[in-house]
């Protein structure tokens, strides 16, 4: 799976964002179909912001971005129709049980009902939250409320998920759950980029990672790929990302 | 330097809090907004010295010998201040119980929680007096220039006024906390603060429409109906009255009673507060009760599943309903009118039109805020394959449709009489309704909706403006009801105050 097809899943280019200081300097990123790519980097680094541009949560100053060959900045509703946005906060609704949250979120994906019922019901039973199917979820705990959110973004069958920290504050049970679904995922055929500070996991998951700092890539590849960058051999993925942001700010 | 954890150190450090908050709310956080803040409070300082010169001036002669319709009058005043400041301090001291903040810190330190909340009891305390005392002073300044310095006992009794509510609803909040538990109480004191807040003034509207047939509460106190059953000028009941006209000893009983009522039940309790605080950390909402409206969002399109959402989170959310439809309490009197003087009296119906449109403001603003600053999920929203637009259209049909589904059984009842009314009063409230929604959206600002009620203190200019462009639609109303064409009038200050806001929206 190691390729970057003719059509990449996600190709962005010379995307730029400015708040008080450059957050994203002219990045330039190619994920190919069916790959899990993870986006590493420092505090401050730009993969948030990155990843909000590409779900179209926020609007570059610059750059392109292209969701399967989709513009996502020219035509964003037939981007977002493939795509999926799960953020380290789950934001889900109270008020309403998993089951509910599901039929409103593939109701606005324009999911056929049948279907979607079926596939809310195979997605609870696999994240373990059929026993809270119709509770709401004001009383969940945060990893059960990152289950429902991570039921949302997969209900609608999305070609392309984002995850920006989706494992932040989730035990070993549900950590090993919301991995065991994302790589079920890909394993279907599915493109996913995903941010996270817990280095096995992008070691473990990843096919290609990539490096962010000071919003741009410093360095992307295999794990070896990245070991050959830093300079150093059969070393951790932890000891490859100090030596290469270490390295740039030596540059900088 | 205070003792760490002492009386003194407590109270500096929530005072210390306190400033900063109050400074954060006026300023925004920028310096350079003082000066500005202070222009705006002397500013709004003569205007109100202004309106109280004109409704004080006629009272400023009144003596102790002004007898019991002089008392009525001002016993009435005082109770409505009364329950007004109850209704404040009932929201402030269930809050102490279920705001976390820094009650955790507290909690696992060896500060003695006892003295913490004695001391945040006594805070909101002065808070109530402070506002008491910003109400009170421009009336009792006008007074005092008019009719003497005496006048200024008024200022004691407001002082009075504020420690008595302090105190009395300390001892609800707590008999509410015992009678239904950690779960039920914030919703419970919710309900009673709106209802202490408006019932004293919906009341005497209600009971001067069936007696006499106006709205007017000073008109009601006036009446001979109500002085026939008033006791004496020399009963107890008018110790607070005779303290306001500037008896030094009904004053000084006054005040040492009020003092009591705070101070008593204090002491009593503040050892329990602590208690109910450990109560609401372990509340559930009952998430257990299954709920089964997924079926809603089956076989809907994408529009009407925003709208839907939207209906289903507010009614899902006794809290945030009530908080929503409290409002609607000052339409009782306006059913009554309807009903009292229904067929017979065009007059009186012409009441029905500002009323109503001045209410479908004030909902369609609070409505407006929940649908689009108060989103849970704005990022699913965001994400999601519809366009913004489609999204803020879905929301503002379903802020309208919530509107006039409330105002329907008024709307019917006028349709009955005159179908030209009721279409006038339809067309009002739609415009109040739609120029508060957009307000909200032109300063929405993304919040949690559990922050419903602090809506208004986090854009002063959103919240004035709502208010403006309600008042001069209702003024429209009115007067097109009335088939003047001076109604023009205020329809273009209604646009204006649209087209002032939208022009400092901010971007």
């Amino acid at each position: 799976m190691n390729m970057v097809q003719s059509v990449s899943a996600l190709r962005v280019a010379s995307l730029r964002k400015v708040f008080q200081r450059p957050a994203v300097d002219g990045l330039d990123l190619r994920v190919g179909q069916g790959e899990f790519y993870a986006l590493l980097g420092p505090n401050g680094a730009g993969k948030t912001t990155t990843l909000r541009m590409i779900a179209g949560l926020m609007q570059p100053d610059a750059g392109e971005v292209s969701i399967f060959g989709i513009d996502a900045l020219a035509n964003p509703i037939a981007a977002k129709r493939i795509t999926a946005w799960v953020s380290d906060e789950p934001m889900i609704y109270d008020k309403l049980s998993p089951t509910e949250y599901l039929a409103f979120v593939a109701g606005l994906w324009g999911m056929d009902p049948t279907l979607a019922e079926k596939k809310s019901a195979a997605l609870l039973d696999w994240l373990e939250l059929k026993p809270h199917a119709h509770e709401r979820c004001e009383d969940f705990s945060k990893g059960m409320r990152q289950k429902v959110a991570l039921a949302g973004a997969l209900v609608h069958e999305p070609k392309l998920i984002i995850l920006d920290e989706p494992l932040t504050g989730l035990d070993a049970r549900a950590a090993r759950l919301v991995k065991d679904a994302l790589l079920a995922r890909v394993r279907e055929g599915c493109t996913v980029i995903m941010t996270t500070h817990i280095l096995e996991v992008a070691e473990r998951m990843a096919e290609r990672i990539g490096v962010i700092s000071r919003g741009r890539l410093i360095a992307e590849g295999t794990l070896e790929e990245l070991r050959k960058q830093s300079g150093s051999s059969n070393t951790s993925l932890e000891d490859v990302f100090l030596t290469l942001v270490a390295e740039q700010e030596t540059t900088q | 330097m205070s003792t760490p954890a002492s009386w003194l150190w407590l109270a500096r450090h929530e005072a210390r809090l306190a400033i900063r908050d109050l400074r954060h709310l006026m300023t925004a956080g920028g310096r350079w907004r003082i000066r500005n803040v202070a222009i705006s409070f002397a500013l709004l300082a003569v205007g109100l010295h202004l309106l109280a010169f004109g409704i004080v001036a006629p009272h400023a002669e009144m003596t102790l010998e002004a007898g019991t319709r002089g008392f009525t009058s001002i016993t009435g005043t005082l109770l409505l201040t009364f329950f007004l400041l109850l209704s404040q301090s009932l929201e402030h001291v269930t809050r102490l119980f279920y705001g976390r903040g820094d009650l955790d810190l507290f909690r696992s330190s060896p500060a003695p929680l006892r003295r913490l909340f004695a001391i945040r009891v006594l805070a909101i305390a002065v808070s109530s007096i402070l506002m008491s005392l910003v109400v009170a002073l421009p009336a009792v300044n006008m007074l005092a220039l008019l009719g003497g310095l005496r006048w200024f006992a008024a200022l004691g009794v407001a002082v009075a006024t504020a420690l008595a509510a302090a105190g009395i609803a300390l001892v609800l909040a707590a008999l509410l906390f015992d009678t239904l538990g950690p779960r039920r109480t914030r919703f419970a004191a919710q309900v009673a603060s709106a209802i202490i807040g408006s019932a004293f003034i919906i009341g005497v509207q209600a009971v001067a429409i069936l007696s006499i047939g106006t709205l007017s509460p000073r008109d009601f106190f006036d009446s001979d109906l109500v002085l026939s059953y008033m006791p004496p000028p020399d009963n107890a009941l008018w110790i607070p009255a005779r303290a306001v006209l500037g008896s030094v000893p009904d004053l000084a009983l006054t005040i040492v009673s009020a003092a009591s009522v705070l101070i008593v039940p204090m002491v009593i309790l503040s050892g329990r507060l602590g208690g109910y605080a450990i109560a609401t950390a372990s509340v559930s909402h009952g998430g257990s009760r299954p709920v089964w409206g997924a079926r809603l969002f089956r076989t809907a399109s994408p529009r009407q599943l925003l709208q839907r959402k939207e209906w289903m989170l507010l009614v899902r959310d006794p809290w945030l309903a009530s908080q929503s439809l409290m409002q609607l309490l000052y339409l009782i009197p306006a059913g009554l009118l309807l009903w009292r003087f229904y067929g017979d009296s065009r007059g009186a119906l012409l009441v029905l039109a500002p009323v109503l449109t001045m209410a479908a403001g004030q909902l369609g603003g609070g409505l407006a805020w929940l649908a689009v600053s108060g989103e849970d999920a704005p990022d699913l929203i965001a994400t999601a394959p519809i366009s913004p637009t489609y999204n803020l259209t879905a929301k503002v049909e379903a802020v309208l449709i919530a509107v006039f589904a409330v105002f329907a059984p008024f709307l019917i009842g006028v349709f009955m009489h005159s179908w030209l009314m009721a279409l006038v009063i339809a067309g009002a409230i739609f415009l109040a309704a739609a120029s508060s929604t957009l307000i909200q959206i032109w300063f929405r600002s993304q919040a949690k909706r559990r922050y419903f009620r602090r809506r208004q203190t986090s854009s002063r200019i959103a919240t004035f403006a709502e208010a403006f462009s309600s008042v001069a639609w209702a003024s429209a109303a009115a007067l097109a009801m009335n088939e003047s064409w001076y109604a023009v009038a205020p329809t273009i200050i209604a646009m204006l105050v649209l087209t002032a806001t939208w022009s400092i929206r901010p971007r």
